[in-house]
């Protein structure tokens, strides 16, 4: 039997991780290739019109599988962290990939991990389907965990500009709907760093509400961990037009950093990519020009 | 403390019977208009789903006239509906207005002992003895109800009535004299009254009208702002139309699910479809669906913000209830861009392929 992988949203940051589990166990799988124009086209195709772009992406990708594999794996995530959640939209993600594509060939195992023996009992429901053994079943566990942090983390050399990079992962990982980002600021010198590089301190306490999604707690607590100890020199938010979650937590945060610089790059299926790279520039001319003047000038006017 | 509330429905009448019963001072917002929504979509972020907006306007709105603490329901679900109080408070500090908030939480999430204390918060206000706030407390859940009850049977016989245009002077009536009424009992006697006179309206019941059921996010449907006044253009065309979810609706599931009693139907008919709730009212509007259908409605409309994420998921899955039942399903989803004539124009075209199919004419 042959499994197909997404190459789309949180599979991105798991999929090593994911392919290690089921060869143990002895499935063949295969991996959609990165997202190109072809399944971006088929994703905007077949989706709901109001779902957001890593959404549509999914979709896409589900779709290009469908034909070269046996059964498509489309995991509903629940939680990573206790009493917390990822989004409606990958709660219900097996029901939208059922009936807005017709396909049944799909497998949604339901994912909840907010620790260890949560994970593995729900990696162990997920291998019964498949009739394994406890003895296999460990060991595949063990190269699930082995490889859970083996997504590509970012490399950028020391600099003195430095920015961090907010969004989910699945934006920030994927070059082809970011366009590229990553590099872009590469060349222009900046040093990168993203959630995955830092380490937070916990700043929730300063909101009224304890938040209920992994997502927003994260982007909180990295930027005002960086701005706080000025770690930084500037803020690039990359979020899909249409998500719930950043529309909040962009106001959060711009609420709580007040006048630093804070750049939004809101991305859909229609974004140009020079008036993307407009903005970066005039972005990183302005935090040179910061760095150079902003502190020389006599606040007396 | 000077109370005040955002609008949902009917809920200003229970809550003026609610805080008048107690005698704490509070501020009804005035009702709901595009200059409310203005000033919501002026100082909110553009991307927060529409029911956020109207919500910064009527705050911004009672203010004015003089409240300085807002009681809200939250909620800990995966839905938006839940933050909403932090950038709401945050929004209302950025505009130097210094305002409380009081949010009622499931008492699950935030612990018995914190749920209580915010409730005291607004009961120790108030001088009465513990019977009578119990006692308030009583008469403002008659109070929503009633109105309720009032409103949906008036919905739904619009199309069976024999002098045409009753059920909506009614209902004009009741809302007006209710706010207009002076104190908890007296209020409670209107609603009374008005019951009475909506059960002695003369239908025909051998009439055979549209019935569309409402389906989708809770508040898009049941604030008419949002929907642009759905509800009352197809009533004033003469089509029956039924939804479940009103604010009673909503207190006693909240009730019952906390207490886990909840034998809803609606849970049961969703299951086919929607194993877990996934937020919002995803699973209530499938569910919905599917009972409507059962019960021989001709057409569904299903209304929801732009970006409500559960109900996206519902809207993924309403197609297939389509094809496999043949009932016909509208989506509109709305925000403050929403304009009038496609709007309408759409409804009307929904109603006339319903004609065309049941071969009759209204």
């Amino acid at each position: 039997m042959i499994i197909g992988i997404p190459n789309a949203l949180l599979n991105i940051k798991y999929r090593d991780a994911i392919q290690e589990f089921l060869h143990t166990i002895g499935i063949t799988t295969v991996v959609s290739p990165k997202t190109n124009k072809e399944i971006l086209d088929l994703g905007v195709l077949n989706c709901v019109d109001e779902a957001c772009l890593p959404v549509k992406i999914f979709h896409g990708h589900v779709e290009y599988l469908r034909d070269r594999c046996d059964i498509v794996l489309v995991p509903r995530i629940m939680k990573l962290h206790k009493n917390e959640f990822i989004c409606p939209k990958f709660c219900g993600l097996p029901e939208m990939v059922k009936y807005t594509l017709d396909i049944k060939n799909i497998i949604c195992p339901t994912i909840t991990a907010y620790n260890e023996k949560t994970l593995k009992d729900s990696l162990y429901d997920f291998s019964k389907t498949f009739r394994v053994d406890k003895e296999k079943f460990k060991k595949a566990y063990n190269g699930f965990k082995s490889n859970i942090y083996k997504y590509n983390k970012i490399n950028s050399s020391r600099s003195n500009l430095r920015v961090l990079l907010l969004g989910h992962p699945y934006l920030i990982y994927d070059d082809f709907i970011n366009m590229g980002l990553i590099k872009k600021l590469n060349q222009y010198g900046v040093e990168v760093f993203t959630e995955d590089n830092i380490e937070p301190y916990d700043y929730t306490y300063r909101l009224i509400k304890k938040p209920f999604w992994t997502f927003l707690r994260n982007t909180y607590n990295c930027a005002i961990s960086l701005v706080e100890t000025g770690k930084i020199d500037g803020i690039i938010y990359i979020s899909s037009f249409g998500c719930g979650i950043d529309s909040f937590s962009i106001d959060l945060i711009k609420k709580d950093v007040g006048s630093f610089p804070y750049l939004v790059l809101k991305i859909d299926e229609h974004t140009g990519e020079a008036g993307v790279d407009t903005r970066i520039e005039a972005f990183i001319d302005l935090l040179k020009r910061r760095a150079k003047y902003e502190y020389n000038i006599s606040s007396l006017g | 403390m000077n109370i005040t509330f955002p609008h949902l429905g009917n809920t200003y009448i229970a809550g003026k019977v609610l805080f008048e019963g107690l005698g704490v001072e509070y501020t009804i917002p005035p009702i709901s208009t595009k200059k409310t929504l203005e000033i919501g979509c002026l100082h909110s972020p553009d991307d927060v789903c529409l029911p956020f907006k109207i919500m910064i306007g009527n705050y911004i709105e009672s203010i004015e006239k003089g409240a300085d603490t807002v009681l809200i329901t939250g909620s800990c679900g995966p839905c938006r509906f839940g933050e909403y109080c932090e950038l709401q408070k945050k929004v209302l500090m950025s505009l130097g207005r210094q305002i409380n908030f009081i949010v009622i939480d499931e008492p699950s999430k935030i612990g018995i002992k914190e749920f209580l204390n915010r409730l005291s918060s607004v009961a120790k206000e108030s001088k009465l003895s513990t019977y009578k706030k119990a006692k308030a407390l009583n008469m403002a859940l008659k109070a929503i109800n009633l109105i309720d009850e009032i409103e949906k049977e008036c919905r739904f016989y619009a199309g069976y009535e024999k002098n045409k245009g009753e059920f909506s002077k009614l209902l004009k009536e009741v809302k007006k004299e209710a706010i207009e009424a002076k104190g908890a009992e007296e209020t409670l006697k209107v609603l009374e009254k008005y019951k009475e006179k909506v059960d002695r309206v003369e239908i025909d019941l051998f009439k055979t009208p549209i019935k569309i059921g409402i389906i989708g996010e809770i508040y898009t449907i049941i604030d008419s702002l949002s929907n642009l006044y759905i509800e009352d253009i197809l009533m004033n065309l003469g089509v029956s139309t039924k939804r479940t979810l009103y604010p009673s609706w909503w207190v006693k599931n909240t009730a019952l699910s906390a207490l886990k009693i909840n034998k809803s139907p609606i849970y049961k008919e969703a299951k086919q479809y929607l194993k877990m709730c996934i937020g919002g009212h995803a699973q209530e509007c499938v569910g919905e669906a599917m009972l409507n259908y059962k019960m021989g409605f001709d057409g569904l409309i299903q209304i929801f913000p732009v970006g409500c994420m559960p109900e996206i998921v519902s809207k993924a899955i309403l197609p297939d209830i389509e094809k496999k039942y043949n009932i016909p399903i509208l989506s509109l989803v709305v925000d403050e861009m929403t304009g009038e004539a496609g709007y309408y124009t759409r409804v009307e075209a929904f109603l006339d392929l319903i004609e065309g199919r049941k071969k009759v004419c209204i």
